[in-house]
């Protein structure tokens, strides 16, 4: 049944979350995001993603809400096209078609009919400004070829736009110039702030700006961290700007509030700073956002704000500058080098994550975990700093025990690396330090590996490094008079003829540990450690070395920098085989024999998945990915697939996942599309149905009575509705499905016209009262037959319906009552 | 009966809290505590995901509640085939919680949204609702209160399809069958109905007390040959208040039998059951009962036909806390919940308290009979909102943590002896035979110190005091004595000391070389001068190499920073030093004498052995470190090419030249250690 479906590359992890701004839904219930070809809808007060809404074919580049409709969506992309969405039920309601490259785009209350786009014309660098005019028709796909200029020689970036003041002017900004082109007067005004050539204004460029919501003002940002504030630009002589400055690097981004008494802005420091009236003095702080704020939005509604990071996460923040919730997506870090790892006791995914941190990320939930903080420092973000990094880490003893390695280099000869050790807790459910070796090598640390054979009772560590030793750890005895303690020490050095120690890896059994020093590969035993053999291939340094597992674990397999596999066997202490691969990852499985290794090529990457015993591989699957693949890792399944044919067979068990060199997190899938995607796919089972609250009888009743002499009309239609299902107009309008509708307006004046009858047939009040009643009988009439034939066994079936029927007129009664009371309140009042 | 009055404190209404876990694959854990909370935990990593309070959680509290199933079934309802393979990947869908409360509403909360999705209350119960399920495939939701009826709601409309009184008194528990056309509901008998008919199917004893689980047990019937109806030849389990059976009942073809086919036992009151569905015959069918006390059962059994005695579980898990120190003992701490993964092999266990829960999964270890987890829950108490947020976690660093620094032993691999010759292990065993009495050496010592007063007093306390220092390992005495900065007195303590107390010595040395670099600092000073003074003493111990390697192994790293500066630093001082020391070579020669007095001491029949000893532990160190040396050793004249070894080993190769030689190239020693103060110092 599903081995006719072909296995295809997903995505997981969540991708970019931080390339635009977020846009928050004009109730701030949900924070609209862009992510690769998709638009993610998010549940501000749950984080949860709602909706995917998917469609596009390449990526994304800007989000607006439709001023004319709050429940719709624009979405622009690299693709030309410009989708509409409603994105309450995640479904797309048109398509139009620019076909430009379309690199943002913004929206207006008051150009109803037209949206702007940033283009690319002609010349790379070159990009404009231009409306589109969306024409009105009820098909899906429409073209929208209707352009007209506005501005020219832009930022490509959305952040370097800014509309303003209801839509009187627009202001762009580039370099060191700012141009505010007014809609009315259709000027451009240009001005220019010194240039690089005097050394004092060296940083003046532009980076983003923002429009003041209600007055002509507008904010800048600059590369040295001030923020200017342009008044009166409307006249190109009397214009005058005022200072703020606090960054001491790039403001990122700029943003003000809803009202515009405040801005809020953001830069590499990680804090958000809110400039209250747009003076220097008032400023409010939200520090210790993690990583560098990239953008800044605001939510319609004035409540919340949110700031999207470089490290992949938005973080949605309250009005009064409190961090409320966090969308993270698998953090990006300026580079993987720990590789991707299997918590055995979580079944997490664990990499690099925060600087110094390692993130768990939760494969079958897809969501980060947690991050642990292995270097415990205060990271300073700030250009040009020297950090400490965490380059390498392993588990090992079913997640017991973690090796962690840091270092730091501030020059050539100045190296500082640091080993923890840390062990997990059980009591306290955490990792404890327990030993931290400073230097343990002279030079960095090629690779870490922990022996995770059964029969060793004793942990044993091995670290290979380009000193050209290779150091094996143990975990000894330490307890003195005054404490019991277990601690690692150093057992043995090994090294061959002063080579570099490249990698390192132990047996299935743990008996043997190969090393490899750049082309030549020593195996060891663990027991004496003494050198039993050495393979060489004069082939380029071993890139990869790993042993064959279960019944292939009497190879040993190396893949080497010149693009050679090969497969020695233990026993005969001879190649075996080897094939011209360029291998960039080689993964074994660590529950089968099969070994994926994905090479590379100008192409693209491929996979291969081969059985060391056979120099044949299994499973073949070219172009998995246009990027470099930089890691693998292979994760065994929950629930076992069952996949009946050969070439999916080393699917069954495990999952294999890789990260490109861009991080994104990809795996192998049968699925079809629509079921991986299930978010958007599906929709919520029931209706949502609140009764009303006591808020609601107090205010609520006393506005309905109010109105309800004068608003008959409505009454009337919600009364007739239901009698009117056999109007064609009605029941169109209510049976097509919302995407193939024609557009509002069309059918507005069908429907306005049926419910005109209805009216017509209306006589008073006190009758339709009675009508209501007796079409709600009517309504419930086919549930209620079922329901007396299926209660016959039960004895009081007539009493409960009684009790119904008799407290609805009691009910007629007392808000008869209540009517009459309510009219003398009214009158009074 | 008795049992229609509600309330909390009711003694026949189900202990513990109503709590679920997300289907699927566990990604929440839902809990609505006492005070009418409703929060909602992330399992993976014990995080609390949402909370929410309806607006009428002081009047109507929950009750009970249930998780939606997963969307994508509810809206297609695929095969069972494809859902399964759907586990790894669907864990955004799921979404609604229904909540009975005491009233008599439902309420339906989108934990995805985080808001309150609708109310069921029209046509619904009038009293406590009991117990919730929802239909697997077609969206209903079935409730049962004790109003005696049972609700069969249409969760699109949120309006009632169907109502019908379920029994003569409350109806306390639900259980729809796997194919979900039949639905299981109990007061205190059960009662199997049909749901297209609403009649009743089959009647089952039930237990005393009212029943507060209801769980299908199997999907398929136990002999396949038999065509199966959907329902028959099923078994399924039930759990009462106050009833420490577990009764397991099989919907048999006839209408006759109704009692129980096997039961369960377990030490209190079920709380909390979770099973995993057996698949085939042959696998057993898991069970995890969480009971009042807190403790889980696990049961692992083949469902087969009858079995007349109650089955104990197959393991008890418990946890506890350490209890520190020997006051206080370790207390148990109440597991609430425990529900399977999906991988079947471990359990996710919720424990601690209500508002708290630690949620940690267990692998499944069913060899023990009995586990008793050890868990310190005393910091969970903390608030947590910062790292709720930023979810940093950050691992304990404490001071107990052993700190390797390069020359600390254990940094790089010991130096190991070559395999001890028999002769030198009887040899030193000779040596500890031959230990003078302690009446000998208070004798000894009283000699000393006499001898002592007549000179400067202070630099002759201070080698009594050292010894003894070493000996008791006092460290007030011996930071007395090794505090010192006075050149002077370290050289003349240095000189006065006995023999046998230098290996402590350098011990000493070498343990305070690895603290503090200000203490360290003072070290070499000794260190310098006990290389320099006693070389020849050294260079006659058989096991020096094993008893000096760390020490070695401490200088060699020290030095490494600026070896060739060191080098040269030594060059220069061993020029110095060769002028001045054969002017000092007669100044020497009276405390000399001195260290021959204490000598004799323990050497006065070893002389022959200590020559062979010698001999041997040249060899060995030759054979262990440096092959190339072996011939050299006799030459008189290689003084500098030398420095760039170790001092030690300097010390050893000179050991049998005559006093004036080895003087000189004791000084050698001086020109590694001095460069090692260097780089402490900066």
């Amino acid at each position: 049944m599903v081995e006719e479906e072909s296995v295809r590359v997903v995505r997981c992890g969540g991708s970019e979350l931080n390339f635009r701004r977020a846009v928050f839904s004009a109730d701030s219930k949900y924070i609209f995001c862009v992510s690769g070809d998709f638009v993610k809808v998010h549940s501000t007060a749950t984080e949860e993603c709602v909706h995917i809404l998917q469609g596009h074919r390449n990526l994304v580049t800007g989000i607006q809400l439709n001023p004319n409709n709050h429940l719709q969506l624009y979405s622009c992309s690299f693709d030309g096209t410009i989708k509409l969405w409603d994105y309450i039920d995640g479904i797309l309601i048109k398509t139009f078609i620019v076909g430009h490259k379309l690199h943002a785009i913004f929206t207006l209350a008051c150009a109803e009919d037209s949206v702007f786009v940033i283009i690319n014309k002609e010349k790379p660098d070159v990009f404009q400004l231009v409306s589109v005019k969306l024409p009105k028709s009820s098909s899906q796909e429409i073209e929208a070829k209707e352009l007209s200029f506005v501005l020219d020689y832009i930022n490509q970036s959305p952040k370097c736009i800014a509309f303003g003041n209801e839509g009187e002017y627009v202001a762009a900004v580039r370099d060191f110039y700012l141009s505010v082109y007014f809609f009315k007067k259709k000027t451009t005004s240009r001005f220019t702030l010194s240039s690089s050539k005097n050394k004092k204004h060296a940083k003046n460029n532009f980076t983003c700006v923002a429009c003041h919501p209600k007055e002509d003002c507008i904010a800048t940002g600059h590369k040295d961290g001030k923020i200017r504030l342009w008044r009166n630009f409307d006249d190109g002589k009397k214009y005058t700007y005022t200072c703020l400055h606090w960054h001491h690097d790039m403001v990122m981004d700029l943003a003000f509030s809803v009202t515009g008494t405040s801005l809020l802005s953001g830069g590499r420091e990680s804090v958000l700073v809110e400039w209250r009236d747009a003076t220097e003095k008032n400023k409010e702080f939200l520090p210790r956002l993690g990583a560098t704020i990239e953008h800044i939005s605001v939510s319609p509604a004035g409540d919340l704000f949110c700031t999207s990071h470089s490290d992949n996460k938005i973080i949605i923040i309250h009005r009064n500058l409190e961090a409320s919730a966090v969308i993270q997506g698998l953090v990006k870090d300026s580079s993987i080098s720990t590789g991707l790892m299997i918590d055995p006791r979580t079944k997490a995914l664990v990499l690099n994550g925060k600087p110094g941190h390692l993130q768990f990320y939760s494969l079958q939930h897809d969501k980060q975990l947690y991050n642990l903080d292995i270097i415990q420092q205060e990271y300073i973000n700030d250009y040009g700093l020297i950090q400490i990094e965490l380059t390498k880490a392993a588990f090992g003893c079913y997640g017991n025990w973690l090796a962690t390695v840091e270092k730091r280099q501030e020059k050539e000869t100045e190296l500082d690396l640091q080993m923890k050790l840390w062990m997990y807790n059980k009591k306290t459910q955490g990792f404890v330090l327990n030993t931290k070796i400073n230097m343990p090598h002279e030079d960095h640390i090629t690779a870490v590996c922990f022996c995770n054979a059964e029969k060793f009772e004793n942990p044993t560590l091995v670290t290979a490094s380009k000193d050209g030793h290779f150091k094996v750890w143990i975990l000894t005895d330490d307890s003195d008079i005054y404490k019991k303690a277990v601690g690692w020490t150093c057992d043995f050095v090994g090294s061959y003829h002063k080579y570099q120690a490249t990698n390192c890896c132990f047996s299935e059994d743990g008996s043997l540990l190969a090393v490899s020093f750049e082309e030549i590969v020593t195996i060891w035993d663990s027991e004496t450690w003494e050198l039993k053999c050495t393979f060489c291939q004069r082939a380029g340094n071993i890139r990869h070395l790993c042993f064959g597992r279960l019944t292939c674990s009497k190879y040993l397999l190396g893949a080497t920098e010149n693009g050679i596999l090969c497969c020695w066997n233990l026993l005969s202490c001879a190649l075996e085989w080897s094939a011209k691969l360029n291998i960039r990852v080689m993964e074994p499985d660590p529950h089968s024999e099969n070994i994926a290794a994905i090479s590379q090529s100008s192409v693209g990457s491929d996979l291969f998945v081969f059985k060391p015993s056979e120099p044949r591989p299994l499973y073949i699957q070219k172009n998995i990915s246009r990027e470099e693949v930089q890691w693998g890792v292979f994760v065994l399944r929950d629930v076992p697939e069952s996949f009946t044919s050969e070439a999916y067979q080393w699917l069954n068990r495990s999952q294999f996942y890789f990260l490109t060199k861009s991080q994104s997190l990809l795996t192998f899938s049968t699925k079809s599309p629509e079921e991986k995607l299930t978010p958007t796919s599906k929709q919520l089972l029931a209706e949502e149905s609140l009764p009303t609250t006591p808020f609601y009888f107090i205010l609520g009743k006393h506005r309905e009575q109010q109105d309800e002499k004068t608003n008959e009309a409505l009454e009337s239609e919600r009364v007739q509705l239901p009698l009117t299902e056999n109007i064609p107009a009605i029941s169109e309008l209510l049976h097509t499905p919302a995407h193939v509708l024609p557009s509002a307006s069309f059918l507005c004046s069908k429907f306005v016209n049926s419910l005109l009858l209805s009216k017509e047939t209306k006589s008073e009040e006190i009758p339709e009262d009675v009508d209501m009643e007796e079409e709600k009988e009517s309504d419930d009439s086919d549930e209620e037959n079922d329901f007396t034939e299926k209660t016959q066994d039960t004895n009081d079936t007539d009493l409960g319906e009684d009790i119904i029927h008799q407290l609805s007129k009691s009910e007629e009664k007392e808000l008869r009552k209540f009517r009459k009371v309510d009219y003398s309140w009214l009158t009074v009042l | 009966m008795a049992a229609g009055g509600g309330g909390v404190a009711d003694p026949l209404s189900p202990a513990g809290v109503p709590c679920a876990f997300s289907p699927l694959n566990q990604a929440y854990f839902a809990l609505a505590s006492a005070d009418g909370q409703l929060r909602v935990w992330e399992t993976a990593n014990n995080r609390l995901h949402q909370e929410y309070v309806p607006s009428a959680h002081l009047s109507g509290t929950c009750t009970c509640l249930a998780w939606a199933p997963a969307r994508l079934q509810a809206k297609e309802s695929p095969q069972r085939k494809k859902r399964k393979s759907e586990a790894i990947e669907t864990s955004n869908q799921i979404d609604l919680l229904a909540l009975g409360t005491a009233v008599g509403s439902i309420l339906l909360y989108s934990t995805v949204k985080g808001e309150l999705h609708s109310k069921l209350i029209s046509g619904g119960h009038d009293n406590k609702v009991n117990c919730i399920q929802w239909h697997q495939d077609n969206g209903c939701l079935y409730s049962c209160s004790d109003d005696k009826h049972i609700v069969e709601w249409n969760t699109q409309t949120c309006k009632v399809k169907c109502k019908w009184k379920g029994d003569n008194s409350s109806v306390s528990s639900l259980c729809i069958s796997p194919d979900g056309k039949m639905l299981l509901s109990a007061g205190r008998t059960i009662k199997l109905w049909v749901l297209e008919t609403k009649e009743i199917y089959r009647h089952f004893t039930g237990h005393a007390t009212p029943v507060s689980s209801l769980i299908f047990t199997t999907i398929r019937p136990p002999n396949e040959s038999q065509p199966f109806d959907g329902i028959t030849g099923l078994y399924f389990l039930s759990g009462a208040v106050h009833d420490r059976l577990l009764n397991v009942w099989q919907v048999r073809s006839e209408n006759k039998e109704k009692n129980a086919v096997m039961s369960f036992t377990v030490t209190d009151e079920p709380v909390y059951i979770d099973l995993t569905l057996s698949e085939n015959k042959e696998e057993p069918v898991k069970l995890a009962v969480v009971c009042r006390d807190g403790q889980v059962h696990l049961f692992e059994h083949i469902l087969n036909g009858y079995c007349k005695k109650p089955l104990t579980s197959n393991c008890t898990i418990q946890i506890a806390t350490p209890g520190k120190g020997k006051k206080s003992t370790p207390k148990p701490i109440p597991i609430l919940a425990a529900g399977f993964c999906s991988d079947k092999m471990s359990l996710l266990l919720v424990y601690g308290n209500w508002f708290q829960p630690i949620i940690e999964r267990v692998a499944l270890n069913s060899k023990e009979p009995h586990v008793c987890l050890v868990r310190d829950i005393s910091n969970c108490w903390a608030p947590k909102v910062e790292t709720a947020i930023t979810k940093v976690r950050t691992p304990v660093m404490n001071s107990e943590a052993k700190v390797l620094v390069p020359g600390l032993p254990g940094h790089h691999a010991a130096i190991k002896p070559a395999p001890p010759q028999t002769e030198e292990v009887e040899s030193k065993r000779r040596l500890g035979e031959n230990e003078i009495s302690i009446e000998e050496r208070l004798g000894a010592l009283d000699i000393d110190t006499k001898k002592e007063k007549d000179d400067l007093p202070q630099t002759n306390s201070f080698p009594v005091l050292l010894t003894q220092g070493l000996e008791s390992n006092d460290f007030e005495m011996l930071n007395k004595v090794l505090q010192t900065r006075n050149l002077n007195l370290i050289k003349r303590t240095v000189l006065r000391m006995p023999l046998h107390a230098v290996i402590p010595l350098l011990q000493e040395l070498t343990k305070r070389l690895q603290g503090h670099p200000n203490s360290a600092v003072l070290m070499v000073q000794w260190l310098k001068c006990v290389l320099t003074v006693h070389a020849s003493y050294l260079s006659t111990l058989p096991d020096l190499v094993p008893q000096l390697g760390t020490l070695y192994q401490l200088m060699e790293s020290r030095v490494k920073t600026f070896q060739k500066l060191s080098h040269l630093h030594g060059k220069l001082i061993l020029l110095i030093t060769q002028v001045t020391a054969s002017e000092k070579t007669k100044a020497m020669t009276c405390p000399a004498q001195k260290a021959k007095l204490v000598y004799e001491e323990e050497s006065s029949e070893e002389e022959s052995d200590d020559e062979i000893a010698e001999k041997d532990s040249d060899d060995n160190w030759d054979g262990d470190e440096e092959e190339k040396e072996s011939e050299k050793d006799e030459d008189v004249d290689e003084e500098n090419e030398e420095e760039e070894e170790d001092a030690e080993e300097k010390d050893e190769e000179n050991g049998e030249e005559d006093r004036d030689v080895a003087s000189e190239k004791e000084l050698n020693g001086d020109s590694d250690l001095d460069p090692e103060n260097e780089s402490e110092e900066e």
